[in-house]
């Protein structure tokens, strides 16, 4: 019987681009690494208002850098990434809420389907540019999971309920108090001691930090 | 004969420790992979000013963060960070202006103890800057005279706006001249995607020296 797998926390919000970037590299090592990914949907806005940060977006030249950046490390990454045409709108206007708050239920209620419906949320606004914001949208989504119909309506029911708004503010919290300005964070728990990883591009350090870390 | 070397610009200030992470890598590569490495001394606080940034570090979450993120990433990159407490008042505080001029001045004068002086300069934010790097007494006494004439001022304002012009928020940045393409890439943590770019091999911060092209 081999050593504990180490637990990683991915705090992530479908409105970043480098969150998507992150959890499929994770997801690809997943299977690889002696891991257990916990995936760990959150509101990257709230992130944003408790730690006095503003999305890098709303510098000029910060947000013409993101739209290359992100297009070359999509294909390096190969992950399909398209830029919306409306780039600001869907960042700054549009948000991430109700989406975030059903990704929130889906982890409450059907667990094993996380994966799957966080993907597909990517692929509608990061890939093909549609929206997230309206409940067909996040419907069309999960069904695209693998969901059925009723599933996904049950759940999109609930996303207004205390019990799934409060679970959202509670995940936020817990990326704030780790030291979230921004999502992704990575959390890795290792024998006497926890890092927090900002970004898609800590991958190497966090393998690093798996080996030179490894129990026994 | 081979093909020709690729040019890659890193515009830098030693007040960056990114800028040291990625320096030293880009210097261990400069052996290896088929390119030639331009050192642009620049002055972050001038990059700051004209693209509206500000620095990480008056965000307490990030100056949290980035404490923590430098003494790993200098672990694992190798490269002897030791942030003193008041690092980021210091940073904040005291400035780079005259060590980055002092630079400016050698790319002009002696190009080619840019490299070992700039190292120095970093060594001695986080130690004796061009006296350890092998420049003699009078040599850095004739450039540091030289610091405040016009045409070192105006080179380093040339170079900083270089770097604005490719596009820059922050420091560092590694600007790529491919065939058709140029690439600005910010941060120490763009060299994979640089190697994927250039179509050579990543082989981590540390590339075995053995790799090293003679």
């Amino acid at each position: 019987m081999g050593p504990v797998p180490r637990t990683l926390e991915l705090f992530y919000d479908v409105l970043s681009p480098y969150s998507w970037l992150g959890f499929e590299v994770l997801c690809r090592y997943k299977n690889i690494w002696n891991i257990s990914l916990q995936l760990r949907p959150s509101f990257i806005a709230g992130i944003m208002k408790d730690s006095g940060n503003q999305p890098p977006a709303l510098l000029p030249r910060k947000a013409q850098y993101l739209r290359n950046d992100v297009r070359l490390l999509g294909q390096y990454v190969q992950v399909p990434m398209h830029l919306p045409k409306d780039f600001f709108s869907v960042i700054l206007e549009k948000g991430s809420l109700s989406a975030m708050r059903f990704l929130t239920a889906v982890s409450m209620e059907h667990p094993e389907m996380l994966e799957k419906v966080s993907r597909e949320l990517w692929m509608r606004v990061w890939s093909r540019d549609e929206d997230i914001t309206e409940p067909q949208s996040i419907l069309a989504a999960a069904e695209k999971a693998g969901m059925s119909s009723e599933q996904a309506r049950g759940l999109l029911e609930k996303i207004s309920t205390p019990k799934v708004k409060n679970k959202l503010k509670e995940t936020t919290e817990a990326a704030c108090k780790y030291g979230a300005f921004g999502l992704p964070i990575t959390v890795a728990h290792l024998d006497n001691q926890t890092h927090m990883l900002f970004g898609s591009d800590r991958m190497e350090l966090l393998a690093h930090l798996l080996v030179v870390f490894r129990p026994g």
